[in-house]
C-alpha cells in the first residue's frame, strides 16, 4: 500500500484490499438474502392477502338486519346468539367489546324466552351474578351448580349441543344489565366488532399446512431462525477460508 | 454415614414436594418448593461470582479476555436471553399473535447484521466499551461522554423490563406485593453483580444459560406429551397447536384433557392468533416491519452486546462466538411461541380470568398441571434470565460511568482501586434508578426492552456502522447524526411518557403510531446515518492517524 495520506481511505463500497473486496461481496450477498428472506416474505404476505371472513361472520351478515330492526325469527336469533358466542369464546377481546357482546347474547336469550318466563330468566341471571360476585373459588359447589343449570337450560335455546364449547361459555357471559333491550351502543358497535374479530388476512401461504404449522407461521417462527444461524455459520466459514487463502492471522 | 445422608436427602425431597403443592394456585401464597429452588440457584450464582470475582479493572470490564468462543457464545446467549426473551416474548405472542413474531425475528435477525458488519472489526479495534470506541474513532472527549451517557440510558431502559420480570417472578414465588418483589429482587441482583464483576458474570452466564434453557424446555416437553402433540421436538410439535387454535378444538376432540382448573382442552376457532397483522390484534403491517427492523439494528448497537466481543481473545473468536451465541439463543426462541400457543388454549375459558401476560409462561405450565416443582424451576429460570442480563447491563453501565466518564473525561489519573470503586458506585446508582422506574409498570417487559433497542439503533448503531466502514465519517458528522437520531428518540419517548401520564398533546396519535416507543429506530437510524454522511462530506476530513489505524488494524 502507498503510504501517502490520500491512500488511507476505507469505504465499504470501495474496498482497497483483496480481503476487503471479498468481504464486501460476501456481506452484500448475505445482507440481500437476509433482507429478502425477512421483509420480502412479509411484503409478499401483505400483497397476496385477502380479507377472509369466518363462517360465523357470513351468518352474522345474513341475520343482522332483521335482528337490528327487531324482526328476526327464532332461527335467526339462535344463529345470531351462536355467532355472538363464537366471538366471546376468543380470549383477546377488549373489555369494551365484551360488554357489548354480553348485552347482545343476554338480550338474544331474553327474546327467545316466553313472555311468561322472561322475569324468572332475568332473576336467575341476577342471582348467578350475585354468586359470581362473591365467588372465592371456582370449585365452589353452589357456583358450579348454578352454572351447570344455566348452561343446561339455555344451550338448547340456541341449538347448542352439550359438546359445543360455546355452551360452556354461555352462562359466564350473561349480563342482567339492559337485558330487555339491545342498547343503541350495542346496535352501533356490533357490526364493527364482528368484522374486527371474524375477518382475517388470509392467503394461500396462511392456508397451507407444513409440519403442522400454517406455512407462513412456520416460515417466520422457525425457518427464518434456521436461516439466520446458517448465514452466520456460512459467513464464518467463508471468512476463515479467505483468511487462510490470504495468509491473514487475527 | 451414607444411610444418614440418604435419609436426609429423601426427607428434603419429600418436604420440597409437599411444600411445593402451594404452587398449584395460579397466584397467592408463599410457595416453598419454588422458593427453595430459586434461592439455591441464586446462592450458586453468588458462589460462582465469589470464586471468579474481579481482581482488577481488566477483569471487571472484560473478563481478562480469556473466554473461549463456545463459552463466550453461551455468555452471549445468556446475556441476551433476558426476561424479555424468557417471559416477554410469549407474552407478546399470547396478546397479539403473529405480531409477536416480529420480536422473535427482530431479536435474532440482528445477529446476522452484527456478525457481518461489526463483530470481528469491533474486536480488532480493541477497546473496552462502546463509548471508548466512539471517543477514539471520532477523536472527541465530548462524544465519548455522550456515548457513555447513552450507554447508561440504554442500560437503564433495558434493565427496567428485567426488573419488572424479576418482580413478577418474585411476586409469584413469594406471594408478596409486586413493589416489594421488585425491591427485593433488585437488591439481590445488585449484590451479586457487585460481588462478581464481569469475570464472575461471564462464568455465571454459562451456568445461567444451562439453567435457563433446561428450565424452559422441560415443561414444554411435558405439555406437548400431556396434550398429545409431537413431544420429541416440541418446537415443531406446537405447530399443530397453532393450527388447532386457528380451526378450533371441539369438545368432542379434546380427549377429555383438562387444564389444572378443570376446563376442557377446547377452544372456538381463533384465526386471529396466527394470521398476519390481524385486525383483532389492533396491530398493522407497518408496525410489524418497523418493530422487526428496529430490533435488528438495535441489536447491533447495544453496548452490553458489543462489549461481549471485547472479552474474546481474537477477532475470529468474536465471529464464531456470534454463531454459537445465536444458535443457543434460537433454542429458546424456537420454543417461546409454544408457550403462547398452549397458554391460549389453556386459558381460553373465561373463568380463568385476565392473566398477567408477562407471566404467561409460568401460568401456562401451571394451567397444564405440570408438577409444581418443575413450575418452580421454570420461574427460577425466568429469574436467572433476568439476572444474567441485568448483571451484564449493570457492568456495561458501570463501565460507561467509571471508565468512560470518570477516568477518561473527569480524572485520567485515577488509581485502579478508585476506578473500581466508581464502577461499583455506578452500579448501585443505576440499580436504584431502575428499581424506581420499574415500580411504575409502564408497559409489557418485551416492549420496555424494545425501547432500549430503538434508542441504540438511533444512536450507537450509526456511529459504529459508519465508524468501522467509512473512514470519511468524522467528528462533525457523528455529532450531527447523533443529534438527528437523538431528536427522533426524544420526540418518541417524550410523547410516550406524556401519554403514560395522561397528557394528550398535538399529533399524539400520529407520533404514537408512526414513532411508537418500541420502533422509532425505523426512522431515527436511517436519518442519523444520512445526516452523518452529509455533514461528514462537507466538513474537515478524519485525521490521518484514525484512517491509518482503520486500514492497518481493523480491516487488514
Amino acid at each position: 500500500m502507498d503510504n501517502s495520506p490520500d491512500e488511507y481511505h476505507i469505504s465499504f463500497f470501495n474496498p482497497n484490499t483483496p480481503q476487503a473486496t471479498a468481504n464486501r461481496n460476501m456481506v452484500i450477498w448475505m445482507a440481500s438474502i437476509w433482507f429478502i428472506a425477512i421483509f420480502g416474505f412479509q411484503i409478499l404476505l401483505r400483497v397476496i392477502q385477502r380479507p377472509t371472513p369466518e363462517t360465523a361472520y357470513i351468518t352474522f351478515q345474513q341475520v343482522w338486519k332483521n335482528v337490528e330492526n327487531g324482526s328476526a325469527n327464532t332461527e335467526e336469533l339462535q344463529e345470531f346468539g351462536q355467532v355472538t358466542l363464537s366471538v366471546l369464546g376468543k380470549i383477546a377481546i377488549s373489555p369494551d367489546h365484551r360488554f357489548v357482546l354480553d348485552n347482545a347474547i343476554s338480550w338474544t336469550l331474553y327474546q327467545l324466552k316466553d313472555e311468561s318466563s322472561k322475569a324468572d330468566f332475568a332473576a336467575n341471571i341476577k342471582q348467578f351474578e350475585k354468586i359470581k360476585a362473591n365467588l372465592k373459588n371456582i370449585s365452589d359447589p353452589d357456583y358450579i351448580k348454578a352454572k351447570v343449570a344455566l348452561a343446561a337450560e339455555l344451550s338448547p335455546m340456541l341449538k347448542l349441543s352439550g359438546l359445543d364449547v360455546r355452551s360452556k361459555i354461555l352462562p359466564l357471559e350473561l349480563s342482567s344489565e339492559n337485558i330487555e333491550k339491545m342498547t343503541e351502543d350495542t346496535k352501533n358497535n356490533l357490526p364493527g366488532i364482528m368484522e374486527k374479530y371474524l375477518v382475517h388476512n388470509q392467503s394461500i401461504l396462511t392456508d397451507i399446512r407444513f409440519l403442522g404449522f400454517p406455512f407462513h407461521y412456520f416460515y417466520t417462527a422457525f425457518f427464518l431462525l434456521i436461516l439466520f444461524v446458517g448465514l452466520c455459520l456460512l459467513y464464518c466459514i467463508k471468512i476463515d477460508q479467505l483468511n487462510a487463502k490470504l495468509n491473514i492471522v487475527d | 454415614m451414607k444411610k444418614i445422608y440418604f435419609s436426609f436427602l429423601l426427607m428434603a425431597i419429600s418436604t420440597l414436594s409437599q411444600a411445593a403443592s402451594g404452587a398449584t394456585q395460579l397466584e397467592g401464597s408463599f410457595k416453598v418448593g419454588p422458593a427453595i429452588i430459586l434461592i439455591s440457584i441464586l446462592v450458586l450464582f453468588v458462589l460462582v461470582g465469589i470464586v471468579f470475582r474481579a481482581k482488577d479493572t481488566t477483569d471487571f470490564y472484560a473478563a481478562g479476555r480469556g473466554i473461549s468462543k463456545v463459552g463466550s457464545g453461551m455468555a452471549i446467549a445468556s446475556n441476551w436471553m433476558s426476561a424479555a426473551s424468557f417471559l416477554g416474548m410469549a407474552a407478546l405472542m399470547y396478546g397479539s399473535g403473529y405480531h409477536g413474531l416480529a420480536y422473535v425475528v427482530g431479536w435474532t435477525g440482528g445477529y446476522v447484521l452484527l456478525l457481518i458488519l461489526m463483530a470481528g472489526q469491533i474486536r480488532k479495534y480493541g477497546k473496552y466499551t462502546a463509548a471508548d470506541f466512539i471517543g477514539d474513532r471520532y477523536y472527541s472527549q465530548t462524544l465519548r461522554a455522550v456515548g457513555a451517557i447513552i450507554a447508561i440510558l440504554i442500560s437503564i431502559s433495558y434493565c427496567v423490563g428485567q426488573f419488572g420480570g424479576i418482580g413478577l417472578m418474585f411476586k409469584w414465588v413469594m406471594g408478596i406485593d409486586y413493589n416489594w418483589a421488585v425491591i427485593i429482587g433488585g437488591s439481590v441482583v445488585l449484590a451479586y453483580t457487585l460481588i462478581s464483576g464481569m469475570l464472575g458474570v461471564t462464568k455465571n452466564m454459562q451456568i445461567q444459560y444451562v439453567i435457563i434453557i433446561v428450565s424452559f424446555l422441560i415443561p414444554l416437553f411435558i405439555l406437548t406429551f400431556k396434550f398429545d402433540y409431537f413431544w420429541l421436538l416440541p418446537q415443531i410439535g406446537y405447530g399443530s397447536v397453532v393450527s388447532d387454535i386457528v380451526s378450533g378444538i371441539p369438545l368432542s376432540e379434546s380427549n377429555q384433557l383438562l387444564n389444572s382448573l378443570g376446563h376442557d382442552f377446547a377452544i372456538v376457532p381463533a384465526p386471529e392468533f396466527a394470521m398476519p397483522w390481524d385486525p383483532a390484534t389492533g396491530k398493522t403491517f407497518f408496525q410489524w416491519m418497523a418493530i422487526a427492523f428496529s430490533l435488528m439494528i438495535g441489536t447491533a448497537g447495544l453496548p452490553h452486546v458489543i462489549q461481549r466481543f471485547y472479552v474474546v481473545p481474537k477477532a475470529r473468536d468474536a465471529r464464531w462466538s456470534v454463531v454459537w451465541g445465536l444458535f443457543f439463543i434460537c433454542i429458546l426462541y424456537w420454543s417461546a411461541p409454544a408457550y403462547a400457543a398452549f397458554g391460549k388454549i389453556l386459558s381460553a375459558n373465561p373463568e380463568v380470568g385476565q392473566l398477567a401476560k408477562d407471566a404467561i409462561v409460568v401460568y401456562t405450565a401451571q394451567l397444564g398441571d405440570v408438577h409444581p416443582l418443575i413450575v418452580g424451576l421454570l420461574a427460577a429460570g425466568g429469574v436467572s434470565a433476568a439476572f444474567s442480563t441485568v448483571s451484564g447491563l449493570l457492568v456495561a453501565g458501570a463501565s460507561a460511568f467509571s471508565h468512560d466518564l470518570y477516568v477518561k473525561v473527569i480524572n485520567p489519573d485515577a488509581s485502579p482501586k478508585r476506578q473500581l470503586l466508581f464502577a461499583r458506585l455506578g452500579t448501585v446508582l443505576m440499580a436504584m434508578i431502575v428499581t424506581v422506574i420499574a415500580l411504575f409498570k409502564l408497559a409489557l417487559i418485551g416492549q420496555l426492552v424494545a425501547v432500549a433497542f430503538s434508542l441504540a439503533g438511533c444512536t450507537i448503531f450509526p456511529l459504529f456502522l459508519l465508524g468501522i466502514w467509512w473512514s470519511e465519517s468524522n467528528k462533525q458528522g457523528a455529532i450531527a447524526g447523533l443529534i438527528a437520531g437523538g431528536a427522533v428518540s426524544l420526540i418518541s419517548l417524550t410523547y410516550f411518557i406524556a401519554g403514560k401520564m395522561g397528557a394528550s398533546w398535538p399529533l399524539h396519535e400520529f407520533v404514537d403510531y408512526w414513532l411508537g416507543a418500541w420502533y422509532f429506530a425505523w426512522l431515527g437510524a436511517p436519518l442519523a446515518i444520512f445526516t452523518n454522511i452529509i455533514v461528514s462530506k462537507f466538513t474537515k476530513e478524519t485525521p490521518i492517524e484514525i484512517r491509518k489505524f482503520l486500514i492497518e488494524k481493523v480491516h487488514s
